[in-house]
């Protein structure tokens, strides 16, 4: 799939600079947490009422804040302290913080993987029929592409979201179904829509780099060869040219996830992602408390931050690598 | 091919795309399920007044029929009227414009007047602490959500240090929305030499123009610092530096203005980011802006509303990418020759 010396440049990449390193690091952590999340979470992470016994929020641990409390008809101040037992603390309705913050990377990697591939699905065929077939073809997919690229990809999301609404389904958690783990949620809601959608404005951007590929292959000796030997447009695209096209899709598609993963926490900050387990979700919910409960919206919003970092790091090495002249779409948020 | 057919050629490319945008949001409206007469008296209103209602939104009419209504309507600028308040669609969408546009400039600006410098020195000390801080800064930008760093601004700022900037420096950055307009305020400035006005709108616009600002600063720092390195490797930095000429010269006039080609074109088609960006910048600030309203229609499915918001907000973007090939036309002549 990778040529040999573009082989040679990602090891020389991954061995000369820390960066890689420490995103594949970062990645892996994350991708644990979202695998492991029973095991790793202290409390489940849906269980409300985890407040003190005036009905305050807990601070993260080691810190403690001041608030108003009514007490005999007046307002007393009282100072909330820490308990050892929510790391983060916990959120307005006494949610436990880290809990979430480990499920949250769930929802966050599931959407931005399937989402991403069912963009490349989507997008990687589109772009080589219409770069292979070039002329007429060509021209009428690519205002089809060009239609897409009008639309700012949130905006679209939200639109189409608006009409079909955002449902989500529960994929079964092995670690609890089968009673390994007690006291965890026994499944894991997937915003089927918001993945849906994040794929549906993300696609022509790997339609257009398909479809650079397959034009500039399709006349090369080994097509031209194919074709002489009687193969069908249908298998030349498939056996030869897809895969001779696959390396700037590969680099594209990891720079997408982390487009997708911003996309989906804009999506769920909005309110329109179907799953209140979700990053974007929490930071939403921490915003009317941010003049005492800071940690809210604090630690799900590092939770994105390190998970996109991540992801850009492995991207910016594949790249470097592998070609140098790609452009994805970027944040989105 | 002429600059000028050229842009006849975009320009009709242009008005495929918008009529592709109209369609499209045609087409969702017409699948959207939920009959639009509940949406605008309610589900519990007398079936004969609804019956009117459909009449008067033209809703009892054929597909098509509808169909060649709304794009006659959306041709001669007229968008219908929303659902929720029956007003103007056009009016509705006109009038949040300005405070979108402020946004949108004053995070360009931003971005420009940082990003720019930023790369360039980056580039020129490669691999020195000045290098190393903008590379972990840009990373940090493209990676930073903006409605998380807009809340975190707000946390700073606003919150913690609301107080000693009273204090020390006699001004704050206010949460609250936005009080006045910059074209008010500049018209306040002109007419009665009153500047006040115009320094409530920078504290207002300061925070939220950073927030939708710091990921183009950071994208742009990042294309700058590449594209910069790129060419010092070309001869004809070397020729330059051979015959003397001063590296601050080369640097700045040379080998940056080869650089801002691929950075303008990359621009372009990151203006959708910057729309999206500013869509979710406006609901963290509540910013009265097309983003805030388009959120406000979405919420109450005004159909209407959120069309003419979208489609408008397609136009613009379609408009300013026909510009950007423009000015890269001139800047660079092979691309009419494609």
């Amino acid at each position: 799939m990778i040529p040999d010396r573009l082989e040679s440049n990602l090891r020389q990449g991954f061995r000369e600079s820390l960066l890689p390193k420490l995103g594949l690091v970062l990645l892996a952590s994350i991708l644990i947490m979202a695998i492991f999340a029973p095991v790793l979470a202290t409390h489940n992470p849906t269980r409300t009422g985890y407040l003190d016994e005036n009905g305050n929020s807990y601070p993260p641990l080691g810190t403690s804040y001041t608030t108003e409390i009514g007490q005999d008809g007046e307002f007393v101040e009282v100072e909330v302290e820490s308990t050892s037992d929510h790391l983060l603390g916990t959120n307005d309705i006494g949610q436990d913080v880290f809990s979430r913050l480990v499920y949250g990377a769930r929802t966050s990697m599931l959407v931005g993987l399937l989402g991403t591939g069912l963009a490349v699905l989507i997008g990687v065929p589109f772009g080589l029929i219409s770069g292979y077939y070039g002329g007429r073809v060509d021209d009428a997919m690519m205002r089809i592409a060009d239609t897409m690229l009008a639309f700012p990809s949130l905006v679209l999301a939200l639109a189409l979201i608006g009409v079909f609404g955002s449902a989500g389904f529960g994929i079964p958690d092995p670690l609890t179904r089968f009673g390994l783990i007690d006291g965890m949620p026994e499944s894991t809601m997937l915003p089927g829509t918001v993945t849906v959608v994040v794929a549906l404005v993300t696609w022509v951007w790997f339609a257009r780099v398909a479809r650079g590929e397959a034009m500039s292959v399709r006349n090369e000796e080994y097509v031209t060869a194919a074709r002489s030997m009687g193969a069908s447009n249908w298998t030349i695209l498939f056996k030869h040219v897809l895969p001779n096209s696959l390396t700037p899709v590969i680099v594209l598609a990891t720079i997408q996830v982390a487009a997708v993963i911003l996309l989906e926490s804009s999506l769920s900050f909005l309110g329109f992602s179907g799953t209140t387990l979700s990053w974007g979700y929490d930071i939403s919910r921490g915003q009317g408390y941010q003049r005492t409960s800071w940690w809210i919206s604090m630690v799900p919003g590092l939770g994105i931050v390190f998970a996109v970092i991540a992801v850009n790091l492995l991207g910016d090495w594949l790249r470097d690598a592998l070609d140098p002249n790609i452009e994805g779409e970027g944040g989105g948020a | 091919m002429s600059i000028g057919k050229f842009l006849v050629k975009r320009l009709l490319q242009g008005v495929l795309v918008i009529w592709g945008v109209i369609t499209i949001m045609f087409a969702l409206r017409a699948v959207s399920p939920g009959d639009p007469a509940n949406l605008i008296v309610g589900p519990a209103a007398d079936p004969e007044i609804r019956d009117q209602v459909r009449e008067q939104y033209g809703l009892n009419e054929p597909i098509y029929v509808q169909y060649v209504d709304y794009v006659q309507g959306m041709v001669t600028g007229d968008f219908g009227y929303s659902f929720q308040s029956s007003r103007e669609v056009t009016t509705m969408v006109l009038e949040r414009v300005p405070a979108t546009l402020e946004l949108a400039i004053a995070a360009t600006i931003i971005a420009v007047v940082i990003a720019v410098p930023l790369g360039v020195i980056s580039a020129s000390r490669r691999n020195e602490p000045a290098d190393y801080g903008a590379t972990l800064f840009s990373l940090l930008g493209i990676s930073t959500p903006n409605f998380w760093l807009g809340l975190m601004l707000i946390l700073l700022f606003a919150v913690f240090l609301q107080d000693p900037m009273e204090t020390y420096l006699g001004f704050s950055f206010p949460q609250g929305r936005r009080t006045v307009g910059f074209g008010e305020a500049v018209i306040t400035l002109v007419t009665t030499g009153y500047a006040g006005d115009l320094l409530t709108w920078v504290r207002h616009i300061t925070l939220p123009a950073i927030t939708l600002g710091t990921y183009f600063t950071a994208m742009i720092t990042r294309l700058t610092r590449s594209g910069m390195i790129d060419e010092f490797g070309k001869p004809y930095v070397t020729a330059t530096e051979a015959k003397g000429i001063p590296y601050v010269l080369i640097r700045y006039k040379h080998v940056l203005r080869n650089t801002m080609i691929p950075i303008i074109t990359v621009l372009g088609l990151q203006l959708g980011t910057l729309i999206g960006g500013a869509v979710i910048t406006e609901t963290v600030f509540n910013w009265p802006g097309l983003g805030d309203r388009l959120i406000q229609a979405l919420n109450a499915r005004d159909w209407p509303l959120m069309q003419g918001i979208i489609v408008f907000i397609a136009l613009g973007f379609v408009l300013i990418n026909i510009a950007v090939d423009a000015l890269y036309a001139t800047l660079d002549p092979r691309v009419t020759n494609e």
